[in-house]
């Protein structure tokens, strides 16, 4: 456990120090949410019925970017293979990669996400439906795109590929993300759609980190 | 059970038995064909709200069925591959996967095509062709993965793990029409309370879904076959080149 722990610290250091693609992912989230306004008017009526669509399609670009590098960089250098001989299981190491991933790229855009309710036009009122959701599907998001990244890092040729394979699997997340915010807006109440996600992170959590290390150990036979 | 698995555990054993299942399943599947659609074209009454469209159903419902059915047993072969490592599990989901988005695109197609007259359009982003249309780019993602990896057994296992995350698509496709207010119809066959559709109309269904399972069975035998003899004759080639360098 505790070297579960110093994984997590360690990527997110990494993070921190190290490279600007995640400050890049994050700007790209913001970009992407004021592309919306730019492209399709601003007439505030219209802007605050796409505005839920229009941040969660932001978040899931985002982590799309993200995830592909996930992976990557301990693949192909072979750090993840000496983690491996430790006493460590691939398994819980994978769970470490994704909290970390989720903790640098996943959290700060929920952080984020009320000032941006403000700058494309919600109505501020609904800051907390979109706070939750994000909340709990972007780690839905991670986990489950996890897998194919992992994927990605196998064939050797990332991008496109895995973008092709990890979209279909998170449409749910995305529809469901952005259902409830609709719902709540128009008074139907988004809490069904929340629950709904809400049973799509413990489905994850509990099968993705098997399947992204199976995924791994292909790269390795 | 055990045994049955065991027993198809040969790739060679399992093409002979195939073999010998192979006609049986086109005679089935052409058998019920013809009653399916002698029963949907002529001998089952219109509709009272829906007229002569309804016969559209007959197509569209057995195709839906055997989509999420294809995926499915997918889904179990993919398990069966990661867990138990069994040889054929990988070539059946990969036979599986283009018959599957076959179906699914005939069930979208004549479900558009019945929209069109019924609802007054041809689509709707309502939950359940939503989540159909899901199903389909998760079985083209399947038939391209295995196609991007050069080692084709690699390509396999990635498909199978594939396929286990995709299935979580499965309850939301089954259980879409009763979480959302959808257009699309709530069931009527497949309800807890038996089905809600006239005996005239559920003949025809039955007779269909039977015909497209056994069309599933057949051509899934007949790909495999073929993939299977493709291998013996690449290992005989090798083997082949072997002997000449010695």
């Amino acid at each position: 456990m505790r070297n579960f722990f110093k994984l997590v610290l360690r990527d997110f250091k990494l993070v921190i120090k190290g490279s600007n693609e995640t400050l890049a992912a994050i700007m790209f989230y913001v970009l992407a949410i004021i592309m919306f306004p730019l492209s399709s008017g601003t007439e505030t009526d219209l802007l605050s019925k796409i505005a839920g669509g229009a941040i969660w399609m932001a978040a899931l670009f985002s982590s799309l970017l993200s995830l592909d590098r996930m992976l990557r960089s301990d693949f192909e250098d072979g750090s993840l293979e000496l983690m491996v001989l430790s006493k460590m299981s691939l398994e819980s190491i994978i769970l470490a990669k994704c909290l970390s991933h989720w903790l640098t790229n996943g959290l700060p855009l929920v952080v984020l996400s009320p000032i941006l309710c403000i700058i494309i036009g919600l109505d501020f009122s609904y800051w907390w439906i979109l706070l939750l959701t994000l909340l709990i599907g972007t780690p839905s998001l991670t986990l489950i795109g996890a897998t194919p990244a992992a994927l990605s890092c196998v064939i050797g040729k990332g991008g496109v590929i895995t973008a092709m394979v990890m979209l279909p699997l998170m449409l749910p997340i995305l529809i469901l993300g952005a259902g409830a915010i609709e719902a709540e807006i128009s008074g139907l109440g988004g809490i069904g759609h929340l629950y709904a996600l809400s049973a799509i992170l413990p489905i994850s959590l509990l099968v993705a980190p098997f399947l992204a290390a199976k995924a791994v150990r292909l790269g390795w036979e | 059970m055990a045994g049955i698995f065991n027993f198809l555990a040969s790739p060679s054993r399992f093409r002979r038995l195939s073999e010998r299942l192979y006609p049986y399943t086109i005679f089935l599947m052409v058998l019920f064909l013809i009653l399916g659609l002698w029963y949907g074209i002529y001998s089952s009454p219109p509709d009272y709200q829906q007229g002569e469209t309804v016969r559209i159903m007959y197509v569209h419902v057995p195709a839906a069925w055997m989509a999420m059915m294809i995926y499915f047993s997918m889904t179990l072969m993919s398990i069966f591959s990661l867990v138990w490592r069994h040889p054929l599990a990988d070539l059946l989901a990969k036979e599986s996967a283009p018959i599957g988005a076959m179906f699914t695109l005939i069930a979208l197609v004549t479900g558009s095509i019945w929209g069109k007259p019924t609802w007054g359009t041809w689509w709707v982003w309502d939950a359940r062709l939503t989540s159909v249309l899901i199903l389909f780019f998760i079985y083209l993602g399947h038939v391209a993965l295995i196609k991007l990896f050069d080692d084709e057994e690699k390509g396999s296992k990635a498909a199978a793990i594939l396929t286990i995350i995709g299935a979580i698509n499965l309850p939301i496709i089954k259980f879409s029409v009763d979480w959302w207010n959808t257009l699309h119809q709530p069931a009527s066959v497949m309800r807890l309370d038996g089905p809600s559709i006239h005996i005239d109309m559920m003949i025809p269904l039955i007779f269909m879904a039977f015909a497209f399972l056994f069309y599933y069975l057949s051509f899934l035998f007949i790909n495999t076959q073929a993939e299977l003899y493709k291998r013996r004759v690449k290992k005989i080639y090798l083997q082949n080149l072997m002997r000449k360098e010695k």
